[in-house]
């Protein structure tokens, strides 16, 4: 996923921010990950700039699928 | 000799009925779904229970889906038929697990779990497109998308 993830970081810079964690080493992450009932990793959560979540994803995914849920976040 | 021809056909005769009592038994118990089975469920006409807060029902819910919150389920669940299958579902699992413990000691015969919750949806929501309040203390100046990865 990670090559992915970094270009849809590139493109989507400005527009959508990318908050990354390593939920091993991250507390803060763990923390996080647990507050959004993230149980699995890889987990990506999408959430709009109001602060509502926009949807999930759980486990690996394709590009296409990513960037149907970036551009739909407002 | 007898006795033993007999032994066997009595045991034939409980493996046979025991399996097709268990092929023709109605399915009960938990069923944990995904999204599209939801979907299915309430084409269906099954009970779509929607355990969030009503400030996060009026976000956006799946269609058809009823709402009653965690907070004041087993008393609305006790009114229920107990005998009709329902589906249950929160933002992440996290409620509808309490939801579906309870609908298990309560003695519901069938109960179909959206145990990864709305937030793994990926249908069209009924009255809005936002499935839950993210846990963040903070303006945000864009939308954000949160990896949680590790390394193995």
């Amino acid at each position: 996923m990670a090559p992915i993830v970094d270009g849809l970081k590139t493109e989507y810079e400005g527009t959508v921010e990318f908050r990354l964690y390593d939920v091993e080493k991250d507390p803060e992450g763990s923390a996080l990950a647990t507050e959004f009932g993230a149980q699995y990793v890889p987990t990506f959560v999408f959430v709009n700039s109001d602060g509502s979540v926009a949807g999930q994803i759980v486990g690996e995914s394709t590009e296409e699928v990513m960037r149907a849920k970036l551009d739909a976040l407002n | 000799m007898k006795n033993a021809k007999i032994a066997v056909w009595v045991v034939v005769a409980i493996v046979v009925v025991g399996l097709g009592a268990l092929v023709l038994a109605p399915q009960s118990g938990v069923e944990n779904v995904d999204g599209a089975r939801m979907d299915e469920l309430a084409a269906e006409g099954v009970r779509i229970v929607d355990v969030r807060t009503a400030g996060e029902f009026e976000m956006g819910h799946v269609a058809g889906a009823e709402n009653v919150p965690i907070s004041g389920f087993e008393g609305a669940a006790g009114t229920w038929d107990k005998a009709q299958p329902l589906a249950v579902y929160c933002a992440t699992g996290e409620r509808s697990i309490t939801a579906v413990q309870l609908l298990q000691s309560m003695g519901f015969e069938k109960v179909y779990h959206f145990n990864e919750g709305l937030v793994a949806y990926a249908g069209e929501l009924e009255g809005g497109q936002a499935v839950a309040q993210a846990p963040i203390d903070e303006t945000l100046e864009t939308p954000v998308l949160y990896e949680f990865y590790t390394d193995w």
